[in-house]
């Protein structure tokens, strides 16, 4: 119950976080002293922004919730389960942004997620061979200490 | 064509920030202290360690770089498209750290490139 908790605060943080960066760039670049393109003033003026500010301690809750979550779940869990940050990354900037998503950029979203559910099932398939061999050649040490 | 080359910067000094915290960590070794003492000696350790100040540099730059591109291009795409990190971290977790990658972490890996591939699809 803890983990689904923090693990939901972490994704929620993380793609609210990313919306804010999102629109409070899009608003500094819209301001008519920065209609010649980008330059470095214009991360001078983020970083005054609230909505910047916003989104950079979302993203500090994102990381603590996240290494929190690692300091007790598994990391092949915590890792697919914040990867669905994705999705709703693309989901927000669709609904709240008003960004065109086509149904290429959704598919390949979801492929991102599955694929790295992928890699975190092999890491814990790994850590689970590598408890099989320490529990195998536990036995033998243990007989070595008896004799 | 810059937006390209922004998600390059942003994937290349995420992946390389990645690798050089985990080897300035591993070269800092288990933190397990809990006295106010010990954790001021492990936080001179982190400070003094030039592979974790390095990573913390790439991780800015991959910070500022993701606000620069977010001032013009799509959340939709920036963020998916540099999902791509996990394939260079491996990459360089393979051959910088020497770590080994099975066949299943391979075959996760080439569905985040198909997702990326997608997402990039104009």
């Amino acid at each position: 119950m803890k983990t689904s908790i923090v693990i939901t605060i972490a994704v929620l943080a993380q793609a609210i976080g990313n919306t804010l960066l999102s629109k409070g760039m899009k608003d500094i670049a819209s301001q008519p002293s920065f209609t010649d393109g980008f330059s470095v003033m214009m991360l001078v003026s983020a970083m005054q922004d609230p909505i910047i500010w916003g989104g950079i301690v979302l993203l500090i809750l994102f990381f603590a919730c996240f290494l929190s979550a690692l300091s007790w779940a598994d990391l092949s869990f915590v890792l697919p389960a914040t990867a669905s940050g994705y999705i709703l990354n693309v989901f927000l900037a669709h609904r709240y942004l008003a960004e065109p998503v086509s149904t290429s950029r959704w598919l390949g979203s979801v492929l991102i997620f599955f694929g790295i559910a992928l890699v975190a099932w092999s890491t814990r398939s790994t850590n689970v061979k590598q408890e099989q061999s320490q529990d195998s050649s536990a036995p033998d040490a243990r007989g070595s200490e008896t004799c | 064509m810059l937006t390209a080359i922004m998600v390059l910067m942003i994937v290349s000094s995420n992946a390389a920030g990645d690798v050089l915290l985990t080897r300035g960590m591993k070269k800092i070794g288990d933190i397990s202290a809990l006295s106010p003492v010990d954790l001021l000696k492990v936080a001179k350790r982190v400070l003094t360690n030039r592979d974790f100040m390095l990573g913390v540099l790439c991780l800015s730059v991959s910070f500022f770089s993701f606000l620069t591109v977010l001032s013009w291009a799509d959340l939709s795409f920036v963020v998916p498209a540099t999902a791509i990190v996990y394939v260079v971290t491996i990459f360089g977790a393979k051959f910088i750290l020497k770590e080994e990658i099975n066949r299943m972490r391979w075959a996760g890996t080439l569905l985040v490139c198909l997702g990326v591939a997608l997402v990039c699809i104009p």
